[in-house]
């Protein structure tokens, strides 16, 4: 049981290429960390995964358990176990955060069968404690007026109510302070289980220090070029990524 | 004229003129509706409204011997607040000097058809909701007048139900005294059905005499309306605020004019029309502020916001100044576009479906005006 991606090659539609072949294996219960310099393809691999309507896949697969993510509409990735947080969730002005969670949950049941309020509003209040989130939060519209910070913690909010099987973080670390960095990876270190595995995209060590990866990937240029344990993240974090220029991969 | 004994010379000639004036405005008004012709494309208010169609259909309907039919109830409102008179004359003058916007025609053809409705006068306030409901399954032209007395706080909510492809044509003059706070809602929609019918027009014209007034329609399920809402605003520190919310279906064609009147400064006066347009629906608004000659500090916006889910969908936005004051602040705004793509990505990202995700994103569009509706005013 992974999320197994091959020789996966997509392009902004109609534009120039960014991923050129990419090979990876995320199996169940683990976390992969995706580093990388501006520009290597990292939040592009994470759209593509979700389906976003701006890339064009021109070659490769993508398996979930064994299902073909590339044939399932974005909607039906999601409610098959697929999650990202964005690396800028999105504003969606005069939708409530509790009405917005509240759809997304009601399409995971079967059909005629209704989401019990008290129970719903019950588990969002304490998840949304355990992120340090204002309950009043459930009456705003969904990211309106917040803080880049707060965004972030409402899209671990989200993840949390969703309960995904694989879920990509996109560089769920930047805009966070010291404390809410803590506090959202508290909550993703409180949701690793066997049956559920992350891809952490960061730019910096600071995220891994909380959420510790077990396998670390290089993204260059479009492609894995480097797979190895934590001492890669300390590797970047003292060298930056100029030996990708230089070391031969 | 008969004067009493009580009156001093001062107060007589000063009713004197305002009857001569009165007079000499219905004397206007009687000569605007004998030279007005039935709206056609060269009538500039009647741009992007297909007056071939509807107005022409609407004047031959009421000039035929189909009858006006209606019912019209009230509730929540003292007896003796409530007139339901159709031949009375006051009544009818004031409905003669009713602006129009683009319609004057078409207006002296509902005063021939001067049926019943109501007269509101509210001289106490009232907690709970006045309803107003107007119903008929053929041709109806109600008539509503709401007068609120100084200091007055009400909030009326009127329906026009258009049974079964009724025509409605509906005339309402709103008057707002010095201090009186008003919320006014108008719902015209044919109900329980599942295609769109029936025809409504609606000419409004709210006048603020120095009070708070916030004015609020929603057409819906309809084949067609048109409303022309003309907000006059006669002294210093009124308050005028119109709101419009409207989800258009099939290939409803909703026509919005409206005009915020300055005839004198330091007043406010705010629009918000927003609508979510689907299928075939065509929607246009034209709106206009004017500031009258010395009317100066007034504070006046206009915004229109439109939705456009179907590519087949057609939005005519015309918002308009005419600033003849100075030291005013106008502003207006118009902005039509289809759903955002990655606010649409978000949402199915999370699982909701595509049609529940269009539909989520379109409440939340015009959440913003809703509220206005539902919130205590």
């Amino acid at each position: 049981m992974s999320l197994v991606i091959k020789n996966l090659h997509a392009r902004v539609k109609d534009g120039a290429p960014i991923l050129n072949g990419i090979n990876l294996e995320i199996p169940k219960g683990e976390v992969h960390a995706i580093m990388g310099p501006n520009g290597s393809g990292k939040s592009t691999l994470s759209k593509v995964l979700c389906g976003h309507p701006d890339y064009e896949v021109t070659a490769g697969s993508a398996e979930m358990d064994g299902q073909d993510l590339f044939a399932m509409s974005v909607d039906e990735r999601s409610r098959a176990g697929l999650f990202l947080a964005f690396q800028y969730p999105v504003e969606v002005p005069g939708v409530t955060n509790a009405n917005f969670m509240r759809a997304a949950l009601q399409a995971r049941l079967p059909k005629g069968e209704e989401l019990e309020a008290v129970a719903f509003y019950k588990e969002l209040r304490g998840k949304m404690k355990e992120l340090g989130i204002d309950p009043k939060f459930t009456a705003r519209a969904v990211n309106e007026g917040f803080s880049g910070g707060e965004k972030k913690r409402n899209d671990i909010l989200q993840m949390m109510m969703l309960n995904p099987s694989y879920a990509i973080l996109d560089e769920t670390d930047s805009g966070l302070d010291v404390d809410a960095l803590r506090i959202v990876s508290d909550g993703v270190n409180a949701m690793r289980a066997p049956f559920r595995s992350f891809m952490v995209i960061t730019h910096y060590k600071r995220l891994l220090d909380y959420i510790r990866p077990d396998v670390v990937h290089v993204l260059y240029n479009g492609q894995i070029v480097k797979t190895a344990g934590f001492e890669l993240v300390d590797h970047i974090e003292q060298h930056g990524f100029d030996f990708l220029k230089t070391e031969e991969l | 004229m008969d004067f009493p004994d009580s009156m001093s010379m001062e107060e007589a000639f000063a009713l004197a003129e305002a009857e001569a004036k009165l007079n000499a405005a219905l004397a206007e008004s009687k000569a605007r509706f004998e030279n007005a012709v039935i709206p056609d494309r060269l009538n500039e208010d009647w741009r992007f409204g297909r007056p071939h169609k509807y107005a022409r259909e609407l004047a031959e309907l009421l000039q035929s011997n189909t009858p006006c039919t209606g019912s019209a109830e009230v509730q929540g409102c003292d007896e003796e607040a409530v007139i339901i008179n159709a031949d009375d004359d006051d009544l009818k003058q004031t409905e003669m000097l009713m602006p129009t916007i683009g319609s004057d025609a078409l207006l002296g053809l509902h005063l021939k058809r001067f049926g019943n409705g109501y007269a509101l006068y509210l001289e106490k306030s009232y907690d709970s909701p006045i309803i107003i409901n107007y119903r008929s399954s053929g041709l109806y032209t109600p008539s509503t007048f709401i007068m609120a007395a100084p200091g007055v706080h009400a909030h009326i909510i009127e329906n026009i139900h258009c049974e079964n492809g009724a025509t409605i044509f509906a005339a309402r003059n709103i008057q707002v005294a010095e201090g009186a706070k008003l919320k006014v809602e108008l719902h015209a929609f044919c109900p329980g059905v599942e295609q769109v019918q029936g025809r409504c027009m609606v000419i409004t014209n709210v006048q603020n005499m120095g009070g708070e007034v916030r004015h609020l329609t929603n057409f819906l399920n309809l084949d067609w309306a048109r409303e022309e809402t003309v907000a006059e605003i006669y002294a210093e520190g009124s308050d005028t605020q119109l709101y419009s919310s409207n989800t258009p279906l099939e290939h409803m064609v909703l026509d919005q004019h409206t005009r915020q009147v300055h005839h004198v400064g330091k007043a406010v006066s705010n629009l918000l029309y927003k609508n979510v347009l689907e299928d075939k629906t065509t929607a246009t608004f034209a709106g206009n502020i004017y500031v009258a000659p010395g009317a100066h500090n007034t504070d006046a916006y206009q915004s229109n916001r439109n939705l456009m889910i179907s590519e087949y969908a057609t939005v005519n936005s015309l918002p308009g100044l005419e600033i003849l004051a100075d030291k005013v602040r106008c502003s207006h705004g118009s902005a039509s576009g289809p759903m955002d793509e990655e606010q649409l990505f978000y949402l199915l990202s999370r699982g909701i479906p595509r049609h529940e995700a269009h539909q989520l994103i379109a409440l939340g569009f015009v959440e913003e005006v809703d509220n206005k509706f539902n919130a205590p005013f």
